[in-house]
């Protein structure tokens, strides 16, 4: 029983065909993105949190939670009897200018925030955004795929601080936005054309009047920046000044599934040491579930401007939904609005914000397939090798494989032609791809004058007897004979 | 005993230039161990291979989603039973049959108990947008009608690439039996397409 003949290669017989198509289609049947992501977020439980498997240890967790609830409780009490002064009509909306204090807060996920005296910032939809004044943050390593944005605003313009792990400073005047890097590395995107604007190692520093930006709601040029105060580093312990917490229920702005938590310092109001947390937003993932129906409205209603506008405004949020927007971005720029350039660049940041996303590897082969088709061979190639490197499970690695050898074959480099052809040939399907990759490595290595060149036309004639470079392999075999010939004939 | 080409499956025909895959034994360890990482690697590497596998042994398209997380489930709960003499594939490849045979019974109970209660049969489900022509539903449909001994030997072999020894480990029968059963089903599975696409 021969696998190859089953189901045949004909092309006459329709069943054959029928049968060796729908074979292929089913070996590259695959979950959706959503599907595997819902996936991994119903069993990654498992680890995380292992079943009890008595009731004797569920009876011991629910007395423990208990306990820790009772204390949390005792130990926030006060606390939320001064948050609940603050919301007083006797607390100022706006936070006088004091000269000292400072406050120091810890977010979610283990970000320290230190405000500086008059900062404010607000934070929405669990991401800060900085008002007023300066704040440092000191940024814990972030789990891949969740890089930390912090956005700051001034006069329409509005910029994205996006860090996967470092201490840096962001700092907002009336008329600036400043940052600068103790440690790590940090990007300043424009946050509607996520344009990026500077891209920051420890020491530099960046503010807004570094770059003529055009908005549609600013169209004026930025007057020049004065000189921001922005502190060397956050290892001066903070001093105990006085912070004013204000929490809004957005309920009835525009937009209503966001709960807003301000916080700014020092202003009136009463202080308290110690760590503030930060709870997440109610109605996050429904929000971005929304932003994502609607991207995908304007999509089938043919507006691509609008659906990337979405899509970039949601990339800019953390979760599945945000990663799967970042690279919805470039699939939009390519495919709906023809600007391959931009995609490839839209792709490429997404896989520096998720470099283990789980669209990696998609992300990866539109690069590298619109390199090709625009022209960027040397990118492509590049880019191709990296993927056979990067992806060794890959089912795509036999498409890949068979692009970098045409690459290098329409350059005249047969020898590594045939080295990706080989790769080829390590996989079964997908099954025309196979037979492409093994015709032409046999021809490379005839045209290489190669003694296997005779041998790999005939391995293709055995493995593919209709197929449909039959007549062709047949001319490489006598090819093949004289070339071998030709080189070991005595002279 | 037939003689067969080599059938490398997909996901382990890795052939790596300058680093390999991290080792099957390694992943489990390191799950056993509570490591997140390892165990995303382990679902990276196999969750489109169980739901392809289910997709094809005709796991019906709204009970795919759950029989996949099942699948996973249950190897997570197993893992500590893996002793590492069968490959990682062959091993979670027995889960995911056994889980579809499981959803294969279920469904069949619950569509008794429907005709039984004389109940409205639920809608059809919206079309899989991952199934790009209609071409996979009709095989879907020859597959369905192939005996389950029969079809899983025919999905593996010929859909998932699995070499035949581990076929027979899968199926838990001789190697020959294995090579007849393949044998058996091409020729029902060509006979129903010839049929069908005439």
């Amino acid at each position: 029983m021969n696998r190859q003949s089953w189901p045949g290669t004909s092309e006459s017989d329709p069943a054959e065909v029928f049968l060796r198509r729908a074979l292929d289609d089913a070996a590259l049947r695959g979950p959706d993105d959503v599907t595997l992501r819902r996936g991994w977020a119903a069993v990654a439980e498992p680890v995380k949190a292992p079943r009890a498997r008595s009731w004797s240890w569920f009876a011991g967790g629910v007395a423990t939670t208990a306990a820790l609830a009772l204390v949390c409780g005792l130990w926030l009490w006060p606390r939320a009897a001064a948050t609940l002064a603050l919301v007083s009509p006797a607390a100022p909306t706006a936070p006088a200018q004091v000269a000292l204090g400072t406050r120091r807060l810890t977010l979610e996920g283990g970000v320290e925030a230190q405000l500086g005296s008059s900062s404010v910032m607000r934070i929405e939809d669990g991401a800060p955004r900085v008002e007023k004044g300066e704040v440092r943050f000191s940024v814990p390593h972030r789990p891949p795929g969740h890089p930390f944005v912090v956005r700051a605003v001034v006069r329409n313009n509005d910029y994205s601080v996006v860090v996967v792990g470092t201490r840096f400073g962001v700092a907002v005047n009336d008329q600036v936005v400043g940052v600068d890097v103790d440690e790590g590395i940090v990007e300043v995107h424009q946050t509607a054309t996520q344009q990026r604007l500077a891209r920051l190692t420890p020491g530099e520093a960046w503010h807004s009047a570094d770059v003529s930006v055009e908005t549609s709601g600013a169209p004026a040029p930025e007057p020049p920046a004065p000189a921001l105060p922005i502190s060397p580093s956050l290892s001066a312990p903070p001093e105990h000044g006085q912070v004013h917490v204000r929490i809004h229920d957005s309920r009835h702005a525009a937009r209503p599934a966001a709960r807003t938590l301000a916080l700014a310092t020092p202003g009136e109001g009463s202080a308290t040491a110690g760590r503030a947390s930060i709870a997440t937003t109610s109605g996050l993932s429904t929000a971005s579930d929304e932003s994502s129906n609607a991207a995908r409205a304007a999509l089938s209603a043919g507006d691509a401007p609008r659906a990337l506008q979405i899509y970039r405004a949601l990339a800019l949020k953390t979760g599945p939904a945000a990663e799967n927007a970042a690279y919805e971005v470039g699939k939009v720029l390519n495919e709906r609005l023809g600007q391959p350039a931009s995609a490839v660049a839209a792709w490429r940041r997404y896989r520096v914000d998720y470099p283990d996303g789980i669209l990696r590897v998609e992300a990866d082969v539109s690069i590298i397939e619109t390199l090709a088709r625009t022209g960027g061979s040397d990118d492509a190639l590049g880019e191709a090798n990296d993927f056979l490197r990067r992806h060794p499970d890959s089912e795509r690695r036999a498409e890949i494989a068979r692009l970098a050898g045409d690459l290098y074959r329409a350059r005249g480099d047969c020898r590594h032609a045939v080295g990706a052809y080989q790769i080829v040939l390590g996989a079964s399907r997908p099954r025309d791809v196979v037979e492409i990759a093994s015709f032409r490595r046999a021809a490379c290595l005839v045209r290489l004058g190669d003694a296997g060149g005779g041998e790999a036309a005939r391995a293709y004639l055995r493995s593919y007897p209709t197929g449909r470079f039959r007549t062709e392999a047949a001319a490489l075999v006598g090819d093949g004979a004289r070339s071998v010939d030709g080189r070991t004939r005595p002279q | 005993m037939q003689e067969g080409p080599v059938n490398t499956p997909a996901l382990l025909r890795a052939v790596p230039i300058d680093g390999s895959p991290i080792p099957d034994m390694e992943i489990v360890t390191r799950c056993r161990r509570g490591d997140g990482h390892a165990w995303r690697t382990l679902y990276d590497r196999f969750a489109p291979v169980v739901y392809r596998f289910l997709s094809a042994f005709g796991v019906p398209l709204e009970d795919r989603e759950d029989a996949c997380q099942e699948v996973f489930v249950a190897v997570y709960r197993s893992l500590s039973h893996f002793r590492g003499e069968a490959r990682l594939s062959t091993w979670i490849y027995r889960i995911a049959a056994r889980h579809a045979s499981r959803t294969a019974r279920r469904r069949r109970v619950r569509s008794l108990l429907s005709t039984l209660l004389v109940r409205e049969p639920p809608p059809p489900p919206a079309p899989d947008p991952s199934e790009r022509s209609e071409r996979l539903q009709i095989l879907d449909d020859l597959i369905s009608k192939l005996s389950p001994k029969k079809r899983l030997v025919l999905v593996l072999f010929e859909i998932e690439g699995v070499p035949i020894e581990e076929v027979a480990k899968i199926a838990g029968c001789p190697e020959n039996t294995a090579w007849s059963r393949l044998h058996y089903a091409r020729a029902e599975l060509t006979a129903m397409a010839r049929r069908r696409v005439r």
